[in-house]
């Protein structure tokens, strides 16, 4: 296909020798499926919620952001609401920094959380408010931690605004007691609780005898977070948003963590062995070997009926982060189905040098890609089904491709064994529905 | 109408130099506009007989989008209007924007009367950022007068700002009418300033010697011309009024190199 000549050093197949470009900025004029840097702060933060989350800000920044995963909470719904201060014309030249204060002096008096995040944009970073002092002022005021998130949209790119975010979890972090957390006790570091999947790991993990201190953030508490270091082990998920929190907490507190994730059989067991094995507890272990026994076979017998429908079907994925990749390819071989294109918004090169040993040789390798490219190579692929997030759905239903979404708008949680049964199940359906010999593609049709 | 902007070097005169000129032709009969384009809201100030004025941003703020005019438009010296944009006070907010929301809301409110025979833009000294540039683009200012002294950072000021106006003169009508050349008493000032002008490929429009009577106006909150009529200092006001009514030469200036500008004020500066 014809790529833009920026984009062909990012774009390659696994079978090739040269690396994937990546870690750089968007092509301008490609039409990345990256959100800002902004967006990328607020996917991380959001989930935590008892926390007041306010955009300092135009109402668009909120609005568009507004309950952006749709993260579960098992308590406090607080953050399902989307706070601004709606910055105009006028404070843009007087200023918004009385607007903020009046704002959170107003919101914590309603809400009474527990913490706050301010989230700086785009307009507030050009007109110089100065979060950081509007924040200290509102924390020795109003008796709770206001952390400022320096999240300005045009400071980088999505992974940019994952460090702010991370930079914020810092200043929380430390600030609790750790009286009374146990020796064989964890973090969850980047599960975001869209379905349900945090609730999935701390039942595995509480049969293994493990305590779970804090989530970050899905099912995120600000005093769980604020006694985070507190935990022996960090066990992080997803890569991209929450490596850098891991880093930092290992080297302040001298937490080591694991990498780890809860996607697909292979990988699930081998997290809970990972755990298990860090802690080299005999009796975790053999408890971690019943859990895996019991959860595979449990699931087992439907995967191999699901497989003998998809054997030999081809699917194509695009996800921000590489470990999700990563699960996909595996999972996605487990059920027979053959992965020809995979790629994400945020892998490093040795994300991509993973993901090319894990790929058939041909498999269509992609960082930062975009609607134009995607569709190309889906039609290409002739591709029966297509992973991704909320923007890239529509670039598989104008070729009339089946989808399957695996970032914000899922309500079905796909973590753990019974998470691999629902996904054969999920991808079984959207495969083997029959609309699909209806679209123009397969009815003979011009292919879009 | 004529709509002129003046720029130059924070404290070189800009104010003085534009009210004592705009006086200078309101005296003369001419219907004059002044907008002031600095957050300080002081560049009507010898012509109102103080501040008295409230600025468009703080009536904006205070009373939303229903603005009068005359809210914001007040008489000044001789039948002039004086409008000041006002701003956020110093190390917050944005400045720049002040100024092209303050010109939209002037523009809106229909303050550019077809009997008006001048419009003049007191800008802020340096164009720090897009806003102070909002008087030059297309439409609005057409022709630019640029307050100097012999002193090196007056003529610097100058220069770069020659280098703003050529970037808007290729996109629109805005050309340079000259220098002003406001007196510091350096040494060979008006041959420094006219050569600097012949490099720039413009003209030193006047000299305005330095006279302390602008002094005591000034504390008098009047200009020259009102308060002492007949001193000298008020006949090289009303020269420069009528020169620039009389003007003819507007140009796309040419910057000059650091360089250049140093040889400069070696030749007639350092060196006499």
């Amino acid at each position: 296909m014809d790529l833009l000549d920026d984009r062909k050093r990012q774009v390659v197949t696994a079978g090739e020798a040269r690396a994937v470009a990546c870690d750089r900025p968007s092509v301008a004029g490609s039409v990345t499926q990256r959100a800002c840097s902004f967006c990328g702060s607020r996917v991380v933060l959001y989930p935590i919620a008892d926390a007041l989350h306010l955009v300092h800000g135009p109402v668009g920044c909120a609005a568009y952001t507004w309950d952006i995963r749709g993260a579960q909470s098992s308590g406090p719904q607080l953050h399902r609401l989307s706070f601004n201060t709606d910055v105009r014309e006028e404070e843009v030249i007087f200023g918004g920094e009385k607007k903020l204060a009046r704002a959170l002096r107003e919101l914590v008096a309603i809400h009474q959380p527990k913490g706050a995040f301010v989230y700086a944009t785009c307009l507030t970073g050009v007109i110089g408010d100065d979060v950081d002092a509007v924040c200290r002022m509102a924390t020795a005021e109003l008796g709770i931690p206001v952390i400022p998130v320096q999240s300005e949209g045009f400071k980088g790119t999505k992974k940019d605004g994952y460090s702010a975010a991370c930079r914020a979890l810092d200043q929380l972090i430390g600030t609790g007691s750790t009286e009374g957390i146990g020796p064989l006790s964890v973090n969850i570091l980047g599960d975001f609780n869209i379905a349900g999947e945090i609730w999935v790991i701390k039942g595995y993990l509480e049969r293994m005898g493990v305590e779970v201190v804090a989530t970050m953030t899905g099912d995120g508490r600000v005093d769980t977070i604020r006694k985070a270091h507190g935990a022996k082990l960090n066990i992080v998920q997803c890569a991209g948003s929450m490596t850098s929190v891991a880093k930092l907490m290992k080297e302040k507190y001298g937490i080591p963590f694991v990498q780890v994730s809860f996607f697909g059989l292979e990988d699930c067991a081998d997290a809970l062995y990972q755990i298990a094995k860090h802690f080299g507890d005999a009796e975790m272990l053999r408890r971690t070997r019943s859990i895996v026994r019991e959860e595979t076979e449990a699931v087992l017998p439907e995967l191999a009926r699901i497989r003998k429908d998809l054997e030999g079907k081809k699917a194509a994925l695009y996800v921000g982060g590489a470990f999700k990749a990563f699960s996909l390819v595996k999972a996605l071989r487990q059920i027979g189905m053959q992965v020809t294109m995979a790629g994400t918004q945020t892998g490093g090169p040795a994300d991509y040098e993973h993901l090319k040993e894990l790929c058939d040789s041909d498999t269509i390798l992609a960082d930062d890609s975009n609607p134009l490219e995607m569709a190309s190579w889906l039609a290409l692929r002739d591709v029966d089904l297509f992973i991704g997030g909320v923007k890239e759905r529509p670039v598989a239903f104008k070729l009339g491709i089946g989808f399957c979404d695996h970032n914000h708008e899922r309500k079905i949680g796909l973590a753990g064994f019974e998470g691999c049964a629902a996904f054969a199940r999920e991808v079984h359906a959207t495969v083997t529905s029959p609309v699909w010999s209806l679209v123009p593609r397969r009815a003979g049709g011009r292919l879009a | 109408m004529r709509k002129i902007a003046i720029y130059g070097k924070g404290g070189i005169g800009k104010s003085t130099t534009t009210q004592n000129t705009v006086a200078g032709l309101a005296e003369w009969g001419k219907k004059v506009m002044v907008v002031g384009c600095d957050p300080k809201a002081d560049s009507t100030r010898l012509l109102l007989g103080g501040l008295a004025q409230k600025t468009v941003l703080d009536t904006l703020r205070d009373e939303g989008e229903d603005v009068e005019l005359d809210e914001i438009l007040k008489p000044g010296y001789a039948k002039t209007a004086c409008v000041e944009s006002g701003g956020p006070e110093p190390g917050v907010g944005c400045a720049g924007r002040g100024i092209i929301t303050s010109i939209n809301m002037l523009e809106q409110l229909g303050a550019y009367t077809p009997d008006l025979d001048y419009t003049f833009y007191d800008v802020l000294g340096d164009v720090v950022c897009g806003g102070f540039a909002m008087p030059i683009r297309d439409g609005k200012a057409e022709e630019i007068y640029i307050v100097v002294s012999g002193e090196m950072m007056a003529m610097y000021a100058a220069n770069n700002i020659c280098k703003g106006i050529v970037k808007f003169a290729q996109s629109g009508k805005v050309r340079l009418g000259g220098l002003i050349c406001n007196s510091r008493k350096c040494d060979n000032e008006k041959e420094l300033i006219e050569a600097l002008a012949e490099k720039l490929g413009t003209q030193m429009i006047h000299f305005v010697p330095r006279d302390n009577v602008v002094q005591h106006a000034e504390l008098n909150r009047k200009t020259v011309i009102e308060y002492a009529p007949t001193a000298p200092q008020a006949d090289e006001y009303r020269t420069l009024a009528r020169k620039i009514d009389a003007n003819k030469m507007f140009v796309i200036p040419k910057p000059l190199t650091m360089e250049e500008l140093e040889q400069l004020l070696v030749k007639y500066g350092l060196a006499a």
